[in-house]
């Protein structure tokens, strides 16, 4: 593990995993909260024929991830404003969509070969200094969004009717998150590629979500979360020679499991059981002494 | 005296569609409490968001001072991570430009309303660990953090307890005292009766007034349609709205 250490594509590797988190974990919070898990999904998946048509044209990858990923998310989000109630289908015939136009290119225009792996599920041996500068920069940019626009992006989602009812920006501050999960999801494709960006944007955060109650300790505890396990599973991956993006995956699935098992159980549980009976008991007397 | 809300022939409707709500005409005052009545569907919704401005008047005339809108507890999502606090600190967005976040006055201001609103004791408290009542006034306080003079209230009452209802209605009297102008949708004509003024709606103005002269047989029936129903031994009228029916156990007055 030591010697692993002192590899330089393995710090790299690390780096990447540190500086991402800190994007990956914020955006991740607003992602759950705000129930956009499979738009993220739709979106890192859509920068994929984008990655294709930049390797095979030869411009930066990212612009081509980040050009697709927009334009998916620009049409999912033009096509859930016009039909509310089927979003979800529209975001799935979408992203099958996507996927499919970067398989044929890939397999078939560009014959990208080996590389439709990388791009699918993203290798954190192989990051080189852009790769860190975009998800510094993508981290930032996330830092400085969810501090301004933050408490907007809550507001919106208490109360849809408040803030059309308050706020004529509640539709350009949504649209700025729509474009900031797309930001990311394009900057996390060099470490976990575009079918595992939701192993670090969307899993962790949902793990997080289940013992927190406040938006802060959320966010702190999701960053040092997706921190943790892309580093554990990173090294884990040099160690045992397997693709770090599907270790890292499998590690935050794992970690879920046993998040939402022992919550189960804890509510689950006699004990537990008398412990919220308790709490209720105790939450109607001190209301109803309010009340008075 | 001055009115806070002015309406003159208003129609509102909703973009592509006809008029959800015409013939609107009246002028609210400040400090009053004016009950809107009317059934489901029968325009209260829409006559508020044109209040506050969302939706445009399709005919006549519409003049309002600035509107806070205070929602059903029961649309709100109890599954948040915010606190009290949080909640009333959300009505400080609507005046600060979207670059500015809540600062420390912003705090300052929401823990006051929730002090105004009884709640001084529970503004650390998670929302949706607060009892219904509880949850009504912390919306009551984040429209107060808005400083408008009109509030609209939006069923405020529907699930709550007597002892919640009791101490909602002395706030929201307080509030009026205060030189408010309250429009609180409702469908408890009882509790309309002790209130200044009612608004009736259904798809158009039917009548308003003070309670005794627009809380008659009449204008209810017309109000809520077929569905009313005259308790025998009772000098009010009970409204049944229709999807509270039970066609086998009551005689209808089927007016129409």
């Amino acid at each position: 593990m030591i010697d692993d250490l002192a590899l330089p594509f393995v710090q790299r590797g690390l780096l990447e995993v540190g500086v991402l988190a800190i994007g990956a974990g914020l955006i991740g919070t607003w992602i759950v909260l705000r129930g956009l898990s499979f738009f993220a999904h739709a979106v890192g998946t859509a920068a994929f024929p984008g990655l294709v048509l930049a390797d095979g044209l030869g411009f930066a990858a990212a612009l081509g991830a980040f050009g697709t990923a927009l334009l998916v998310a620009g049409i999912v989000a033009w096509l859930a404003r016009r039909e509310r109630d089927r979003e979800d289908a529209l975001t799935a015939l979408v992203l099958v969509a996507a996927l499919a136009v970067g398989i044929v290119l890939a397999s078939d225009v560009f014959r990208s070969g080996a590389n439709v792996d990388q791009l699918l599920f993203g290798s954190l041996l192989t990051i080189d200094t852009g790769d860190v500068v975009l998800a510094a920069v993508a981290s930032a940019i996330v830092l400085v969004a969810s501090f301004v626009l933050g408490p907007r992006w809550l507001a919106t989602g208490f109360e849809r009717d408040l803030s059309e009812a308050d706020g004529r920006s509640t539709a350009r501050t949504d649209a700025a998150l729509l474009v900031l999960v797309a930001l990311v999801a394009v900057a996390s494709l060099a470490a976990v590629g575009a079918l595992l960006a939701t192993a670090i944007l969307i899993v962790p955060a949902a793990t997080t979500r289940l013992v927190v109650s406040r938006m802060r300790t959320w966010q702190l505890m999701t960053v040092g979360l997706v921190l943790v396990e892309g580093m554990a599973g990173m090294l884990l991956a040099v160690e045992t020679n397997a693709p770090p993006g599907a270790t890292i995956a499998v590690l935050s699935g794992g970690v879920f499991a046993v998040f939402a098992v022992g919550w189960g159980l804890r509510n689950a549980a006699p004990g537990g059981l008398a412990f919220r009976r308790k709490k209720l008991a105790l939450g109607a007397r001190s209301s109803g002494a309010g009340e008075l | 005296m001055t009115a806070l809300v002015r309406c003159e022939g208003l129609a509102v409707a909703y973009p592509g569609r006809p008029p959800a709500l015409t013939g609107v005409s009246f002028a609210a005052p400040a400090g009053v409490r004016v009950a809107v009545l009317g059934p489901n569907g029968g325009g209260k919704t829409t006559l508020f968001r044109a209040l506050l401005g969302e939706l445009p008047a399709a005919a006549g005339t519409l003049d309002v001072a600035r509107c806070a809108v205070v929602p059903q507890t029961e649309r709100s999502r109890l599954d948040f991570p915010v606190s009290a606090l949080d909640v009333a600190v959300m009505g400080a967005l609507s005046r600060l430009p979207w670059w500015r976040r809540p600062g420390r006055a912003e705090r300052a201001k929401a823990a006051e309303a929730l002090e105004r609103v009884g709640l001084g004791d529970r503004i650390d408290h998670t929302f949706g660990d607060l009892s219904g009542g509880q949850r009504q006034r912390v919306l009551v306080a984040r429209a107060l953090v808005q400083d408008a003079p009109v509030l609209l209230l939006d069923e405020p009452f529907s699930g709550l307890d007597t002892a919640s209802t009791d101490r909602l209605e002395r706030l929201l009297a307080d509030l009026a005292a205060e030189g408010r102008t309250l429009l609180i949708a409702t469908h408890d004509v009882d509790q309309a009766r002790t209130w200044d003024l009612v608004l009736c709606v259904n798809r158009h103005q039917i009548a308003y007034g003070p309670p005794a002269e627009t809380l008659t047989l009449p204008v209810l029936e017309e109000t809520y349609g077929a569905s009313l129903l005259a308790l025998p031994g009772s000098d009010g009228q009970v409204v049944c709205p229709p999807h509270h029916h039970d066609h086998g156990d009551h005689d209808h007055d089927h007016a129409h």
